[in-house]
């Protein structure tokens, strides 16, 4: 059981290893996607916040993914069963319910061919983990994350305890 | 179509703001390969297009936004962006260079460069998509800071992908100093850039684009940007500028006593820990930044979380910004240091020159040659944290006697009859550190072409290059020590030839342009630069070609400069470092010679092929670089 994605691993005590927004995970993305530069036809964004936050965002590999569910024509399908969905590009009609339907963003329409991409980690070898200099992308599962999260409470309980 | 197979994005957009009208120019291929991009395209349209003397104020100046061929691409750090026009502190040639996001967005939105002429009749903006382009009123931004610039067409547009070039009230009231600043944070700095946009009143020019940069070669760009990687990997100027950016050469500066502290009548600073890039890691740094594509990430994002100056969310600080807002008025709160930045940003202008220019009107008024009704607000002496914050205000709005410091420093000396206390070379003031005891370090700062300037040239290299490598590239081992003359004129050449390419292809100087090993400035800056441009382009460009590149802007500039009247006199630096040495610390005794001085000027003059006398580039040379 483990659907990998992209996640987000920030270390708030470290402040080089929090995301830096020096959008290389766009820039490499879109370059190994369509050997081009274009972070608009990146599958994962960085998002700004402002006060110095910033936060990269891509698809979360669903386990009954709504972009898939309502695809009209069948192009998105999940070819593996946990693995990420993907785009079959001569069914998709661009008609951007997939966009409507992601509920954080993930699906979007390239801006230069109108159809619809998403993130389907490198096969296997996603180049915006190897490229991010921040080392705050990891490939991980619901899993993993919720451990992680579990780590920093119970660093949290060692110190505060329960009552606090 | 674009004639390239990548990079470019194929054409220039020119703006009269006049009349309101636009045109596009295809870009030539040739002119391409002789000027790359960036300062190459900036500095050929200033030459070619300005006439010669006119009012930088007026609607004959013209004001450049070029971009280089590796912007927008994934080559890390190619996230510069050029501003130029004339100057109005200097009335020399005028260029500014900034990072952040915006020059690969104007690649992204179908332009390699924008040239804006004119004056428009009422506040307008400039809104760039896709190869389109209009203007738009900007009467209800006028008057706005350039962080609530941001926020407001943000909002307008409904979209915070957008990218903005923005001025502040600084550069509306035509502080000659008055900068540009990209999305909020990113100045392009010297020079008075955003003076001139704020005479045109344009407001701010605004990119959002979705096309594709092309790259000819992407097997070759990627191997290219994994050995430029490698080159990082474990490097320890580049783990010292990701952890404490360039504030970390605060303690270079003390331990060489040559922060050019109070107006230069210091070499070192007592307190100095408390602005050192360790102190400000310590107390309000809450990451790191990374300009477009940047592995290096040497920008700060800062806090004041407590204390009167409470909350300030700032980029910064920068070693220049501690040095013009904290050594040069003499002030060691850090936390003044950080909201000086902030409000320099705001209000759109250059951190170094208003520094400078209260400092030396500290001098000044320490000195009597001000007189306390002359000067409105908290005590104009040195070390006064709330007058430099007052000041900097008081420019911005050009109110009371902020209207003078807004002139800066080399106009302020003429009209105070004190010239001598103004530190410029070509009415720009020196920043960075005080080249007294370096006469490389003096040379480099006083020819450059838009005048004093650390990232013209690269003057260091006689401090780690061995005698064999001397022997080679400058043809005399006496190139690699420190003390000696010989051949130091044509080192400084060099180093400038080579250094401009960073300027033309659009790339950050920290991450491609520095080292302390000669072979990897080599490595980096010539080779690795030459495939990246070259696998990005399809142009046949090589390292030998690429150094002719940048020997051929400099000979534009120094031309367009001659024109303006910026003959040898002009590449001195301030009678200062001649007549007075450095008072205390390890630099102590240190000034410079006027006959060295000459010496390495002669030579740098022959080794560039320039008449000793006028500074004119010889015919010969001129036909070598197309020129003529």
């Amino acid at each position: 059981m483990s659907r990998k994605r992209i996640g987000y691993f920030e270390n708030k005590q470290d402040p080089e290893n929090i995301c830096s927004r020096c959008r290389m995970c766009e820039l490499i993305c879109a370059f190994q996607h369509h050997a081009v530069g274009n972070p608009r036809r990146a599958r994962i964004q960085v998002i700004t916040l402002g006060q110095g936050e910033d936060i990269p965002v891509t698809c979360l590999n669903c386990k009954d993914p709504p972009c898939m569910n309502i695809c009209p024509t069948g192009s998105l399908h999940r070819p593996e069963p946990e693995g990420m969905v993907r785009v079959q590009e001569d069914l998709c009609i661009g008609c951007a319910m997939c966009v409507n339907a992601c509920p954080v963003g993930a699906m979007t329409l390239d801006p230069v061919e109108g159809l619809a991409i998403k993130c389907d980690l490198c096969q296997r070898d996603p180049q915006c983990i190897l490229y991010c200099p921040a080392k705050v992308l990891k490939l991980t599962d619901a899993g993993q994350t919720a451990r992680h999260r579990m780590k920093g409470y119970a660093k949290f309980l060692q110190i505060a305890g329960e009552e606090s | 179509m674009s004639v390239f197979a990548g990079g470019y994005a194929g054409q220039i957009l020119y703006v009269n703001l006049s009349e309101g009208s636009f045109q596009k120019k295809i870009l030539e291929r040739d002119f391409a390969l002789k000027y790359i991009g960036g300062r190459g395209f900036s500095s050929k349209i200033l030459w070619e297009e300005l006439k010669p003397g006119v009012d930088p104020f007026s609607g004959e100046n013209i004001v450049v936004l070029a971009s280089g061929p590796l912007n927008g691409t994934p080559t890390p750090s190619a996230s510069r962006l050029t501003v130029a026009a004339k100057s109005p502190l200097t009335g020399a040639l005028g260029d500014a260079n900034s990072g952040g996001y915006w020059a690969p967005e104007l690649k992204y939105a179908g332009f390699d460069a924008i040239v804006v002429k004119g004056i428009s009749p009422e506040p307008v903006y400039l809104w760039v998509e896709d190869g389109k382009a209009e203007l738009r009123k900007a009467k209800h931004l006028w008057g706005l800071g350039i962080h609530a610039v941001g926020e407001r067409l943000k909002e307008e547009i409904d979209d915070d992908t957008i990218h903005i070039c923005a001025i502040g009230p600084g550069g509306e009231n035509r502080v000659r100093f008055a900068c540009v600043l990209t999305d909020g944070e990113s100045a392009g700095g010297r020079c008075g850039i955003g003076a001139v946009m704020g005479a045109k009143r344009l407001k701010a020019v605004v990119v959002r684009g979705s096309r594709d940069v092309g790259i000819a070669d992407p097997q070759r760009f990627k191997a290219t940007l994994d050995l430029y990687r490698q080159t990082l990997e474990g490097e320890a100027w580049t783990e010292t500028l990701r952890r404490l950016g360039t504030p970390n050469l605060v303690v270079h500066r003390q331990k060489l006593g040559i922060w050019g502290a109070k107006n230069f009548q210091r070499g070192t600073i007592e307190g100095w820990e408390k602005i050192s890039g360790e102190a400000f890691r310590e107390k309000f740094l809450h990451k790191v930044l990374g300009c477009m594509g940047c592995l290096v990430r040497c920008r700060r994002y800062s806090v004041i979380s407590a204390g009167p100056l409470a909350p300030t969310y700032t980029k910064g600080p920068e070693y220049d910004t501690i040095n013009g807002l904290g050594a040069k008025p003499y002030i060691t709160d850090p936390a003044v240091i950080l909201r000086a930045q902030y409000l320099c940003d705001d209000y759109g202008i250059d951190a170094q020159t208003a520094g400078s220019s209260i400092a030396m009107a500290m001098e000044l008024y320490e000195r009597g040659i001000l007189k306390k009704e002359q000067v409105d607000g908290p005590e104009l002496v040195f070390g006064n944290g709330e007058a430099l914050l007052h000041f900097i205000e008081k420019i911005s709005y050009r109110q009371g006697f902020g209207d003078l410091l807004a002139e800066g420093t080399k106009i302020m000396g003429e009209r105070l009859n004190a010239g001598y206390y103004a530190i410029h070379v070509k009415g720009l003031e020196v920043d960075a550190t005080d080249p007294r005891g370096y006469v490389t370090r003096a040379l480099t700062y006083s020819v450059s072409t838009r005048g004093s300037c650390h990232l013209r040239g690269f003057p260091y290299i006689d401090e780690f290059i061995t005698p064999e490598e001397a022997e080679v590239f400058f043809g005399t081992p006496a190139v690699s020590r420190l003390e000696a003359l010989e051949g130091k004129g044509k080192m400084v050449a060099w180093s400038e030839d080579w250094v401009t390419l960073a300027d033309l292809a659009g790339v950050c100087k920290f991450a491609w342009y520095r080292s302390r090993n000669f072979p990897m400035l080599i490595k980096r800056g010539l080779e690795l630069m030459n495939e990246i441009l070259a696998a990005t382009t399809g142009l046949p460009f090589s390292p030998e070609t690429l150094l002719r590149c940048g020997e051929r802007v400099y000979n534009v500039e120094k031309l367009f400069n001659l024109r303006e009247g910026f003959g040898r006199q002009a590449d001195y630096p301030p009678q200062r470092f001649f007549n007075e040495e450095i008072p205390d610390g390890p630099a102590k005794g240190a000034k410079l010679s006027r006959e060295e001085y000459d010496r390495v000027l002669d030579d740098y003059y022959e080794a560039r092929g320039w008449d000793k006398k006028t500074g004119q580039p010889s015919q010969q040379k001129l036909r070598s670089l197309g020129l003529e």
